[in-house]
């Protein structure tokens, strides 16, 4: 009698989850990517939309880690994709770089430090540290140090914004690392003084202030039209040329409507070339 | 809580309701005839202002955490979000709720208890009523206050590579290049069940050894063996310590962010893994409340503090209610053990 | 089907005492199978440093960030690891938390238990409960979107953030908020012990120092504390063990940077960020794709793990001494 019961209850319990779980337990294809902070909403949204456009095609599984990290995940073969964030350099021989999208690193400052303009110059002194004090010369309204926030060795952002804004120089060693996006803007958010960079996506948002270089505005249109200097690309990474499943999603990307859609909605779209 | 504690504080945290006798009995220190605080001299004095402040500090830590969760909590909180899933949309900040997460931490203790309570169980009927070879028993002792002790941040980390064994491939997802992933429901509710082992083994334990000698000769006398005795006599009497040291394990699985964080390998939503429902469940990722607090505050994306305000809230609603749980069972037992002792020879 | 009948009948003891000893044995298989795995894991770091990579003096972002750079195939040079800051870091918060937590526990538990009255005490044993099964997490959601804040804008002077400019930026997160919050996450496993300590002296001895003249607090002084010192030793090591392992909350407001807080910086050490062996983990977990990073990660976990035995060991090894205090039952 008991027996029978608890026979019952584990069937019962064993059925509920079998059909508990969602239907795209299907799907046949797994695509793993992993990589760039910044270039994750994107991802997560472009992968989302494929999945509604064409269900049960593929199954994406999307980490960050930093574009570092994912460079040597793809290398090591323990993800199909990488995401990335930066130029490709020499290291990264016997990859396919495809890139999905352009953005813009923009400067930003806490709210309550409006600080409209820099430029280039007073970018590159303030983040290897030699102007230390914020100031009416700065256009700051704040007074006292400047706190300087970065991200972690990893990020693509930080590579681009090295070579882009910031002459090839490092920043300097005293600045806080930053290991997300996320992390950053919260960093810059919260800290009267601090001064930081994010994509246009994160730093478009609200609630920081965002400074134009060389008085160009720092958004998807200055983006877009080729002004504002710091404009990156994101790349999907493949370890040689794409195959299978990840063909398939990137050459999405590069050709349906509705990616392009999305990419447009933030961010900028590459033109065919 | 996620406490690498041994036994005496978890069991003792929550069945010592009664520190303080009744009053009336004459026990308790001072009672009658108490001095006044007025004699006591300059220093003691002192100290016994700094007594009073510390625990109303207590108290007061105590009660802002759970007012200030409430207040930010339920800004976002609302029946939509909780049987919602999460989103990936633009609004990332105003959207989405956390049903996986929730089915996720749910799912997690429903394995490490499937997993857990009868290793426990099993080591303690085994440690108290056999218990022979003695250099075993010492091993098996030592062995789980030293899985008690072990920081959870090691513990996953020792599950990651564990489960990145090629042999346990079938337990994760591999990647193409041959790696296998290592981060499933399966390996990180394998490794919750080491959170939960030394709670419900040591109220077992105790439980066990409570029980009076006579039960169990009258069982023997009566002809049945040691393990039948155990099975049908034994752990139905210590039921109630069972389910303390459940209800505790349950409540330190549930707060543990580290094991989550590093084990189960997903974001948001539910991502089973091959095509089987049940096992390609456990098989894949997710994310469990913890682990959606986590992500949602600053420390992971920060765009959403009130999503993770919304979910600690949550969470801290299911710990008070397992606290309530064990008071319960501790009062229902120290009743029955009243009863017990108010009828000698039933 | 014969075989499900003779599964079903009673076992006789011989075989059930091997299945459950079998089973239990199961425990330390997993605990030796822990040590394993975690040394064979971080063995390439010793291989690279020898001993010395427990020691200080270069930088260990730079390091971190070489290793998360190396390929699959790395150098001798991407080995390099000097991980003293973080040994400096786990040591420093777990010593300031244990302490602190000492003298609240022990404040807390005599209050608890001799000076409050019996409705108070009621009262206040469901918030010390309540403050023990917190999640971790939540703990740090606090710290990171209330205290840390509060301390960046408003307890750190501008003199400060300009006396550290150049070696370290001061925002709010560092170790300040750290040990608090720790301090208030281990108090209550403290109390909890120290409590059931003290009610299981017998009250005969109180009594009797209170006849004597003393008050109840020069009475619990004199009698019943040195007659617990085994359970506040047990309650110091049971919260040293909790301090070092918690990484979760650590990570959230300790403000990540691999710095060494310096006490003779006056108060600007409150304010100092740092990085312990456990946030670290936290930090570079995704990193495990390059093997300098996997062992080093491994070698924090196998540190920690060592903490952990050798509290275990010598709470044990300093309890014996003590044992001619016990109370009896």
């Amino acid at each position: 009698m008991h027996r029978i019961r608890r026979l019952s209850v584990a069937l019962a319990v064993t059925g509920a989850l079998g059909v508990a779980a969602p239907a795209a337990a299907n799907a046949s294809a797994l695509v793993t990517i992993s990589g760039a902070t910044s270039s994750y909403p994107l991802v997560a949204l472009l992968a989302a939309k494929y999945n509604k456009l064409h269900p049960n095609k593929i199954r994406f599984k999307i980490t960050q880690g930093g574009t570092t990290v994912g460079l040597n995940d793809v290398k090591a073969g323990s993800v199909t994709i990488a995401d990335v964030a930066q130029e490709p350099t020499s290291a990264d021989a016997g990859l396919d770089f495809y890139p999905i999208a352009k953005y813009a690193i923009c400067v930003v400052t806490n709210k309550s430090n409006p600080v409209s303009n820099l430029t280039t110059a007073q970018i590159t002194s303030i983040f290897t540290g030699k102007t230390k004090e914020w100031g009416s010369a700065l256009g700051a309204t704040a007074t006292g140090p400047i706190d300087v926030f970065t991200r972690t060795s990893v990020a693509g952002v930080l590579t681009s914004f090295k070579s882009l804004l910031l002459e090839g120089k490092s920043v300097v060693s005293s600045a806080t690392e930053e290991a997300t996006e996320g992390l950053m803007r919260q960093a810059v958010e919260s800290t009267p003084s601090g001064i930081g960079f994010l994509s246009n996506y994160q730093a478009n948002k609200g609630g920081l202030n965002v400074v134009s270089v060389g008085g160009v505005a720092c958004n998807q249109t200055t983006a877009a039209a080729g002004q504002y200097p710091g404009v990156s690309v994101f790349w999907e990474v493949t370890k040689g040329p794409a195959t299978g499943a990840a063909a398939a999603f990137i050459h999405w990307i590069d050709s349906s409507a509705a990616a392009k859609k999305i990419i447009a909605s933030q961010w900028v779209v590459i033109p065919p070339s | 809580m996620s406490t690498p504690e041994t036994g005496p504080a978890s069991s003792w945290l929550w069945s010592w309701r009664d520190v303080r006798p009744a009053p009336g009995k004459g026990g308790g220190p001072g009672r009658g005839r108490r001095s006044s605080p007025l004699s006591w001299r300059w220093g003691d004095r002192l100290v016994l202002v700094l007594a009073w402040l510390v625990g109303g500090l207590l108290c007061l830590i105590a009660g802002s955490i759970v007012v200030y969760m409430g207040v930010r909590g339920i800004e976002y909180l609302s029946p939509s979000v909780i049987f919602s899933h999460p989103t990936i949309a633009e609004n990332g900040a105003t959207s989405g709720g956390f049903l996986d997460p929730l089915l996720g931490t749910m799912l997690l203790t429903v394995i490490g208890i499937v997993l857990a309570l009868p290793l426990g169980l099993v080591c303690a009927t085994w440690l108290v009523e056999y218990g022979r070879p003695a250099w075993l028993a010492r091993v098996v002792e030592s062995s789980i206050e030293i899985v008690a002790g072990t920081p959870d941040i090691v513990i996953a980390i020792f599950g990651l590579a564990l489960f990145q064994v090629r042999l346990l491939a079938p337990l994760s997802v591999t990647a193409e290049g041959g790696g296998v992933f290592g981060r499933s429901f399966i390996a990180a509710g394998a490794l919750m069940s080491l959170l939960a082992l030394p709670p419900i083994y040591t109220a077992s334990r105790d439980g066990l050894q409570g029980v009076p000698s006579h039960m169990r000769e009258a069982a023997f006398a009566l002809g049945k063996t040691r393990i039948t005795t155990i099975r049908r006599v034994l752990v139905p009497n210590v039921r109630s310590n069972i389910a303390t040291g459940a209800v505790l394990g349950i409540s330190r699985m549930i707060g543990s962010t580290a094991i989550v964080l590093i084990l189960l390998g997903g974001f948001g939503r539910f991502e089973p893994q091959g095509a089987m429902p049940a096992i390609g469940l456990l098989r894949g990722t997710g994310s469990s409340l913890t682990s959606y607090v986590y992500y949602n505050s600053p420390a992971g994306e920060g765009v959403a503090p009130q999503k993770a305000y919304a979910a600690a809230f949550v969470l801290l609603i299911f710990v008070l209610a397992l606290n309530l749980i064990v008071e319960r069972i501790g009062r229902s037992q120290a009743r029955a053990a009243g009863l017990a002792k108010s009828t000698p020879g039933s | 089907m014969a075989l499900l009948e003779r599964l079903k009948r009673p076992w006789p003891d011989h075989r059930a005492e091997r299945m459950l000893g079998a089973v239990s044995l199961l425990v330390g298989v997993a605990i030796i199978a822990m040590v394993v795995f975690v040394v064979t894991r971080a063995w390439p770091i010793f291989q690279h440093n020898g001993i010395s990579w427990l020691t200080g003096g270069a930088s260990l972002e730079q390091e971190f960030a070489r290793m998360s750079a190396a390929s699959a195939s790395p150098t001798a040079a991407d080995y390099q690891l000097r991980a003293w800051p973080l040994i400096y870091g786990t040591l420093i918060t777990t010593v300031m938390a244990v302490v602190l937590g000492l003298i609240v526990g022990l404040l807390a538990s005599i209050f608890i238990v001799e000076l409050a009255p019996a409705r108070v005490s009621r009262a206040v044993i469901p918030m010390v409960r309540l403050l023990a099964s917190i999640p971790s997490v939540v703990y740090g959601l606090i710290g990171i979107l209330v205290l840390v804040p509060y301390v960046g804008n408003h307890l750190v002077t501008e003199h400060e953030r300009r006396a550290m400019q150049g070696t370290v930026q001061l925002t709010g997160a560092g170790l300040g908020v750290t040990v608090v919050i720790l301090t208030v996450m281990i108090t209550p496993i403290m109390i909890a012990l120290i409590c059931e300590a003290l009610v299981a002296v017998p009250s005969s001895w109180r009594e009797g120092a209170v006849a004597l003249g003393l008050n109840p607090l020069r009475a619990v002084r004199a009698v019943t504390l040195p007659a617990i010192r085994p359970a506040i030793v047990a309650a110091a090591v049971l919260a040293t063990a909790r301090a070092l392992g918690e990484a979760v909350m650590i990570q959230m407001v300790s403000g990540g940077k691999s710095f060494a807080p310096r006490p003779g910086d006056g108060i600007t050490f409150l304010w100092e960020p740092l990085r312990t062996l456990a946030s670290a983990i936290v930090d570079y977990r995704e990193g495990l794709a390059s093997p300098p990073l996997k062992a080093a990660i491994y070698s924090f976990a196998l540190l920690l793990l060592f903490a952990a035995f050798a509290m275990s060991i010598s709470g044990y090894l300093v309890k014996l001494p003590l044992r001619k205090y016990q109370t009896r039952g």
